[in-house]
């Protein structure tokens, strides 16, 4: 199951990509408004790598909060489509996360990995030229893992979760010293879905075993009160603007007597590119 | 206005105000008892089965070896209640680990007559037996087959097991000697004891906490053998036992208990039908514990041991003269079979 729904989200990721590549020719270059209809709207690409400070907690694993650090990717796109006049935006993303964090005495170390992926859509309103709120949603999709070395049958917890987010956020364009800058914030919060968990006591080799005990569970912020916010300056140069930022991403959840939280805080630093779509008869 | 900003400002700290870790770090005595206590209260699957078995009280201990600290006591004295406080469960997959030393109670073991002398079976296999992925085995004269497998961590696959009961297919019964044998992956035990039936088999149940109650626990799920796709014995099949067969090895004998054709024959199994989880206390020592339990085909605990179906100790004076009287016996039984 696991790995169908794996092989879905590959798809969906990148048919984006196929899609672009195959219909569209991909031009650099800055968005103007005398362009045409079919060009007026350019893909935004960005991609974010960051470093931060990361807390873990999983009682399956262990009572202690682990802390450490965390390396972070974050790359995505955003394109306005035709629906209301444009004011509807299609944006996905795709984040992962490698953590290393140790328990407060430093006697063990824990080792996290995640790969998350989410895509929806927001509405736009212009509320002056220089700016722009949004609100939307986002489906999406959430696999990752803790593992304690040293720990014996419950060496590790695996994650998995799906859930629809609401999405809200803004930007601010503003010059400094004649530098284009776009200050820009995003919040995303799941409202419900369905994770997996394996329940208090039961092992891994229970659930291979074919044991199976409330292991998906119907999530909302009554039991899994998550949030992730992405507060991002673009410093806008010739052909692609540097992005310095914060990303916020908090998980957590407390289902089948189980209390896990992910908090992660990171400096981001990427690019983003705009790209022009060029319709086939266009080029 | 404003006051929705702060509402919606107290909203997003409260998001960052997440969950705390159920212990802080803390290397004060009475706080690494209290959460060594709690972990054992919460998540310990025999509470209490040995409150019962074993006449003690839980909470009443908590009070008995809190009496026993002092704020200035060291390291080392704090770890050696810490054991002592554990030992109480007589279980030997409750363990407290530091850097130091490894804190135990292994009268599963210790407290019984030993069965086994290596020497001597080192004398059975000889020096040209046959040694693959831990399976030691080679053929007595009285065409019997003598297999020795001293550890469930030694990795067996179908391969292996093809092979052994491949080769030793012309023998008239097989000893399969796991004295000493203190356990390992249960995978293997599972793989092991379907060579031994021709259809599947209920070998017992096994159930797993749901709460932290001491009696919250899921229905009992039973477990079957099923056939390997392999070659399976159809002979008779002798396993020899000790009070050292512990945790797989216990499974192993609760298993092939249920077999055609299978015998156990020893001293009683030291037990352990608990799967092992762990955890830690807040000074950073890691804790073990038995978390699941497992029952045997007719739902009866099997955590302090298996009786043997036909019972047999090391004879000491016939040792002395370089013969192993279980082994013995147990070619007696299959030659009378």
């Amino acid at each position: 199951m696991i790995k169908r729904i794996l092989l879905s989200l590959n798809l969906c990721l990148f048919a984006t990509v196929a899609v672009a590549q195959d219909y569209t020719s991909l031009v650099n270059g800055k968005e103007k408004k005398d362009m045409s209809a079919s060009v007026s709207r350019p893909l935004q690409v960005f991609t974010l790598f960051g470093a931060g400070f990361s807390n873990q907690l999983d009682t399956y694993l262990s009572p202690m909060e682990y802390t450490g650090y965390q390396l972070s990717f974050l790359t995505g796109r955003e394109r306005r489509t035709h629906w209301a006049d444009g004011s509807v935006s299609f944006q996905s993303m795709l984040q992962g996360a490698y953590s290393h964090t140790q328990n407060p005495a430093r006697t063990a170390t824990a080792w996290g990995g995640r790969l998350a992926y989410d895509a929806g859509w927001h509405y736009h309103w212009q509320l002056s030229d220089r700016l722009s709120l949004k609100a939307g949603g986002l489906v999406g999709a959430d696999l990752g893992f803790l593992y304690i070395a040293r720990n014996s049958n419950n060496p590790a917890q695996g994650r998995f979760s799906i859930d629809l987010s609401a999405s809200a956020g803004g930007s601010y364009k503003f010059k400094i010293n004649k530098l284009p800058m776009l200050i820009s914030y995003q919040a995303d919060m799941p409202l419900m879905g369905g994770m997996f968990s394996p329940q208090f006591g039961q092992s891994y080799y229970d659930i291979s075993q074919g044991s199976r005990d409330h292991n998906v569970c119907f999530s909302h912020p009554g039991n899994a009160l998550c949030f992730r916010q992405l507060l991002t300056l673009d410093l806008e140069f010739n052909r692609a603007s540097l992005r310095l930022g914060y990303m916020g991403d908090i998980r957590q959840s407390h289902v089948n007597g189980i209390r896990m939280h992910d908090i992660n805080h990171s400096f981001m630093i990427g690019y983003v590119r705009y790209l022009k779509i060029l319709k086939r008869d266009e080029r | 206005m404003k006051g929705r900003l702060l509402l919606l400002m107290a909203f997003v700290l409260g998001l960052c105000s997440c969950q705390k870790g159920e212990t802080e770090y803390d290397d004060s005595p009475q706080a690494n008892l209290d959460a060594l206590w709690t972990i054992i209260d919460q998540q310990y699957c025999f509470l209490d089965y040995k409150e019962k078995e074993l006449g003690i009280s839980w909470a009443d201990i908590h009070a008995k070896y809190s009496a026993r600290l002092n704020p200035k006591m060291t390291r080392t004295q704090l770890f050696e209640v810490l054991c002592q406080m554990l030992g109480e469960l007589k279980d030997g997959h409750v363990n407290i680990s530091s850097s130091v030393d490894l804190g135990r109670n292994w009268s599963w073991r210790e407290d019984y007559p030993l069965n086994l002398d290596e020497e001597l079976r080192d004398a059975y296999l000889q020096t040209d037996y046959n040694l693959s992925s831990g399976l030691k085995y080679r053929i007595l004269p009285d065409n019997i087959a003598y297999v020795v497998y001293e550890s469930f961590q030694s990795a067996i696959g179908e391969g292996n097991l093809d092979d052994m009961f491949h080769s030793l297919r012309m023998c008239n019964g097989m000893i399969l000697d796991i004295r000493g044998n203190g356990g390992g992956n249960l995978d293997y035990v599972e793989k092991f004891a379907s060579h031994f039936t021709n259809d599947k088999v209920l070998v017992g149940y096994r159930s797993h906490k749901t709460g932290t109650g001491h009696n919250d626990f899921s229905p009992l799920e039973a477990e079957y053998i099923t056939p390997s796709k392999g070659v399976r014995w159809q002979k008779p099949c002798v396993v020899l036992t000790n009070h050292s067969c512990y945790s797989a090895a216990n499974t192993f004998v609760r298993d092939m208990k249920e077999m055609p054709q299978v015998t156990i024959m020893g001293d009683y199994t030291g037990g352990g039908s608990g799967l092992p989880f762990s955890s830690e206390i807040p000074i950073g020592w890691s804790v073990r514990f038995s978390a699941s339990p497992s029952y045997d085909a007719r739902k009866e605990q099997i955590e302090f041991g298996i009786a043997p179906d036909i019972p047999c100790a090391l004879d000491a004076e016939k040792a002395a003269q370089g013969i192993d009287s279980m082994i013995e016996r147990a070619r007696e039984f299959i030659s009378e079979k």
